[in-house]
C-alpha cells in the first residue's frame, strides 16, 4: 500500500514568550491529527477564527515551522528529515502555498512572469528559458491565463482575481500533488472570487492535486471542500465530512460558528422568500 | 437568530415619502486629476451619483474594491483632499437645525458638524485608536471638542453612553491593545456615536471581525440606529450582512451606482445583470449547486469603457450598451436601475449562474 499523501499526527506548536520573570506560553496548536490518502485528491478544509491555530498548522505543513512535538509526514517521510537543500527543493515541488493577498505575494516592483520562469527552474527539469517559458504557459493554461496577457506586466496592472490566478499558475508549475491555500479569497472581489474557488476544484477533478483549504467562511467551505476540521484555540473540536458536519454541527462551538454565519436566505425567513435562486415574478 | 438583526421587517409597507430626506446627493462627480509630466489624468471614481436616505434607516452600499464607495463615502463627509476633488454636483443634509451643503461651508463650520450632526465608524479600530493612550484619552481627543461638558462632567456622560450600549465603562482604563477585535470595534462606535449624530457613516465595521463577533457589532449597530433614530450609511461587498442589516440598497460598479431599492427587492429581484449575478453567485450553506464566477475583471477607472461600464462582462449587453450610458430609472415603485436591457424588458434580467 502507498503511504498516505499527508499524515499529520498528534502535532503541538507551543510558543513561548519572555524570560525567567515573566514566561507567557502560547499553545496554539494543541494536538491535531488528520491524514490525506494518497490515491484520492481531495478539498481538506480548515475552518477557524483568527487565533485558531490555523495558520500555525500550515505553516508547519509547509515545513517552515517546526512541530513542537508530533510527527507529520508527507508521502511516508518526516518533514524533519528534510535537512539539505536538494531535499527541501524536491520537497517544495510536491507541496506548494497560495496566501491570502496576492499583492502581498508579489513584490510590486518585479515582473509576474519572472516568477513563473523562476518557478519552473528551480523546480522542474526546464533549464533553458525557453522551455521554462512553455511551462509557465501550460500552468497558465490551467487557471484560464495564457502567458501572453501575463508577459512584461507587474502585479499593480492586473485585478486581484487574476493576480490569484497567477499565484496559483505559479504553485502549477511544478506539477505539485498538495496545496495548501491560506484564506486564498478573502482577499478577492465578489464577482471573482468563485473563479478562484471554482478553479480548486478543477485542480482537484482534473489534475489531481489535493488541497488544503483554510478559511473562516463557512459558505465558501460548504462549496467545494469534502472533508474538514474545525479548530477552536489550536485544538480540533470537530471533524468530518464537510456537509454532514456544517449541515448539523455538534460541538458546541461549531454550532455557535454555524448559526453567526449570515445567511441572505435567512434574512427573510419569516416572508415568501424561501431561499435558493431569487425568484423572478413575472 | 438571525433575523432579530432587523427589527423592522423590510415586507413592511414602503414607507410614507418624507418631505425632506436627511442625505441629498445629487449628480455627484469626485475626480483623482493628476498631472504627471504634462499628461493629465483623470481618474473618476465617483461618476454622477444620486441618491437620497431617508431619516431613520440604515442605507446599504455595496460594491467591489475600486468601485468607488469608499471615493464616495469621503466625499459624503467632505473629507476629500487632493488629488480627489468634486468636480459636479452637490451633496446636502438636511440636519434637524437646518440644512447644510457641505460644498459651501466653510472648513470651520464642516468641523461643526462633523461628530456632533455626522460621524464615521472606520474599519480598523486599531488604526482608530492610539496604542499608547488609554482608552479614556481617545474620548477625550475625539468627542471634548464637541460636547458641552467638561471634567467630570464628560466622564461621566461617556460612562453613561457606555452603558446604554452595554458595554462595562472599565474599558476606559485599558490599551487598545488589551481589548479584544470585537470589543475594540464596539469602544470605535461608542466613540463615533457619543454625540448622538443624525447620520453615521460606517465604513467596512465587521470586515475585519471573527464570523461570532461580527453579528454583535451589527446588532449594536442597529439597535443604535433605533435609539437616536439616526440614519446609518452602511458599506460593505458582504451581501449577506446587508441581507440581513441595511433597509435599502446600493450598488455601485466602477464609480457609478447602478441599482438601488428595499434590500429585500434587490435580492428578490436584481434589476441589473451585475447585481443578479452578484446574488445568485453567493455560495449558501446547504446549497451544492455551481456557481459561475464572472468572466472579466472591473474596468480602471482611469480609462472606463464607454457605455455602460458593465457590458465587457454583461451576459445582456446589446448594442446600445456600447454606445450610451444608461441612466438610472424606477422602474418598480423605489426600485431603480441603470440598465438599457431592463429598462425596456425588466423579466430579461435573470440570474446567470
Amino acid at each position: 500500500m502507498r503511504p498516505n499523501l499527508l499524515e499529520v499526527e498528534h502535532v503541538n506548536k507551543i510558543f513561548t514568550r519572555g524570560g525567567f520573570v515573566s514566561r507567557r506560553v502560547n499553545h496554539a496548536v494543541n494536538d491535531v491529527s488528520f491524514s490525506l490518502a494518497a490515491d484520492k485528491p481531495e478539498v481538506f478544509t480548515i475552518i477557524g477564527e483568527s487565533g485558531s491555530g490555523k495558520t500555525t498548522l500550515a505553516g508547519m505543513i509547509l515545513n517552515s515551522l517546526p512541530p513542537t512535538s508530533g510527527q507529520i509526514r508527507f508521502r511516508g517521510k518526516d518533514l524533519r528529515e528534510i535537512r539539505s537543500r536538494r531535499a527541501r527543493l524536491e520537497f517544495m515541488s510536491h507541496v506548494q502555498a497560495i496566501f491570502q493577498n496576492p499583492f502581498d505575494a508579489f513584490n510590486p516592483l518585479k515582473r509576474i512572469d519572472r516568477y513563473l520562469f523562476s518557478a519552473a527552474q528551480r523546480f522542474t527539469e526546464c533549464r533553458t528559458s525557453e522551455k521554462a517559458e512553455e511551462r509557465a504557459d501550460e500552468a497558465l493554461h490551467k487557471v484560464g491565463l495564457s502567458l501572453a496577457e501575463v508577459r512584461g506586466r507587474y502585479p499593480h496592472e492586473m485585478s486581484g482575481g487574476q493576480l490569484q490566478r497567477v499565484a496559483i499558475a505559479r504553485a502549477l508549475v511544478s506539477n505539485p500533488s498538495l496545496i495548501v491555500a491560506d484564506e486564498p479569497v478573502s482577499m478577492i472581489d465578489a464577482s471573482l472570487r468563485m473563479t478562484v474557488i471554482n478553479l480548486f476544484k478543477k485542480l482537484r477533478d482534473e489534475f489531481g492535486v489535493s488541497i488544503i483549504y483554510i478559511t473562516h467562511d463557512l459558505a465558501t467551505a460548504y462549496y467545494i471542500s469534502d472533508r474538514l476540521i474545525i479548530m477552536q484555540k489550536g485544538r480540533v473540536v470537530e471533524g468530518g465530512d464537510a456537509r454532514t458536519v456544517l449541515a448539523a454541527p455538534q460541538h458546541p462551538y461549531s454550532i455557535k460558528l454555524r448559526q453567526a454565519v449570515l445567511s441572505v436566505d435567512d434574512a427573510w425567513r419569516d416572508s415568501s422568500f424561501t431561499g435558493g435562486m431569487p425568484a423572478i415574478a413575472t | 437568530m438571525i433575523a432579530e438583526l432587523r427589527s423592522i421587517p423590510s415586507s413592511d409597507v414602503v414607507k410614507a415619502p418624507q418631505a425632506v430626506p436627511l442625505l441629498s446627493v445629487d449628480g455627484l462627480k469626485a475626480y483623482y486629476k493628476v498631472k504627471l509630466f504634462g499628461i493629465d489624468r483623470e481618474v473618476r471614481a465617483v461618476d454622477d451619483v444620486s441618491l437620497k436616505i431617508n431619516r431613520n434607516e440604515i442605507y446599504g452600499l455595496a460594491g467591489e474594491s475600486s468601485s468607488g464607495k469608499t471615493s464616495l463615502i469621503k466625499t459624503i463627509a467632505g473629507a476629500i483632499r487632493p488629488p480627489l476633488r468634486v468636480v459636479e454636483g452637490s451633496v446636502r443634509f438636511a440636519f434637524k437645525d437646518g440644512e447644510r451643503d457641505v460644498y459651501k461651508l466653510s472648513p470651520h463650520e464642516l468641523s461643526a458638524i462633523r461628530w456632533s450632526h455626522l460621524s464615521y465608524i472606520m474599519q480598523g479600530s486599531m488604526s482608530v485608536l492610539n496604542p499608547v493612550r488609554r482608552i479614556k484619552h481617545a474620548f477625550a481627543d475625539f468627542a471634548l471638542p464637541h460636547v458641552s461638558a467638561k471634567g467630570g462632567d464628560f466622564t461621566s456622560l461617556v460612562e453613561r453612553h457606555l452603558k446604554r450600549l452595554h458595554l462595562d465603562p472599565a474599558v476606559l482604563q485599558a490599551y487598545p491593545h488589551e481589548l479584544s477585535g470585537g470589543m475594540r470595534q464596539r469602544v470605535t462606535i461608542a466613540l463615533a456615536t457619543i454625540c448622538s449624530p443624525e447620520f453615521i457613516i460606517a465604513d467596512e465595521p465587521t470586515t475585519a471581525l471573527d464570523v461570532i463577533v461580527q453579528k454583535g457589532v451589527l446588532s449594536m449597530i442597529r439597535e443604535i440606529q433605533q435609539e437616536f433614530g439616526s440614519s446609518v450609511l452602511f458599506v460593505t461587498h458582504d451581501m449577506a450582512v446587508h441581507a440581513n442589516l441595511t433597509d435599502r440598497l446600493g450598488i455601485m460598479y466602477a464609480g457609478r451606482l447602478v441599482e438601488e431599492g428595499r434590500t429585500r427587492d434587490v435580492f428578490k429581484r436584481p434589476l441589473h445583470p451585475y447585481t443578479a449575478h452578484l446574488i445568485s453567485s453567493l455560495p449558501r450553506i446547504g446549497d451544492e449547486a455551481p456557481k459561475k464566477g464572472l468572466e472579466g475583471s472591473p474596468p480602471s477607472l482611469a480609462d472606463p469603457p464607454p457605455g455602460c461600464r458593465f457590458h465587457p462582462r454583461c451576459p445582456l449587453a446589446i448594442d446600445i450598451c456600447r454606445r450610451e450610458a444608461p441612466p438610472m430609472v424606477e422602474i418598480l415603485p423605489g426600485h431603480r436601475t441603470a440598465c438599457h436591457v431592463a429598462q425596456a424588458d425588466p423579466a430579461r434580467v435573470r440570474p446567470v449562474a
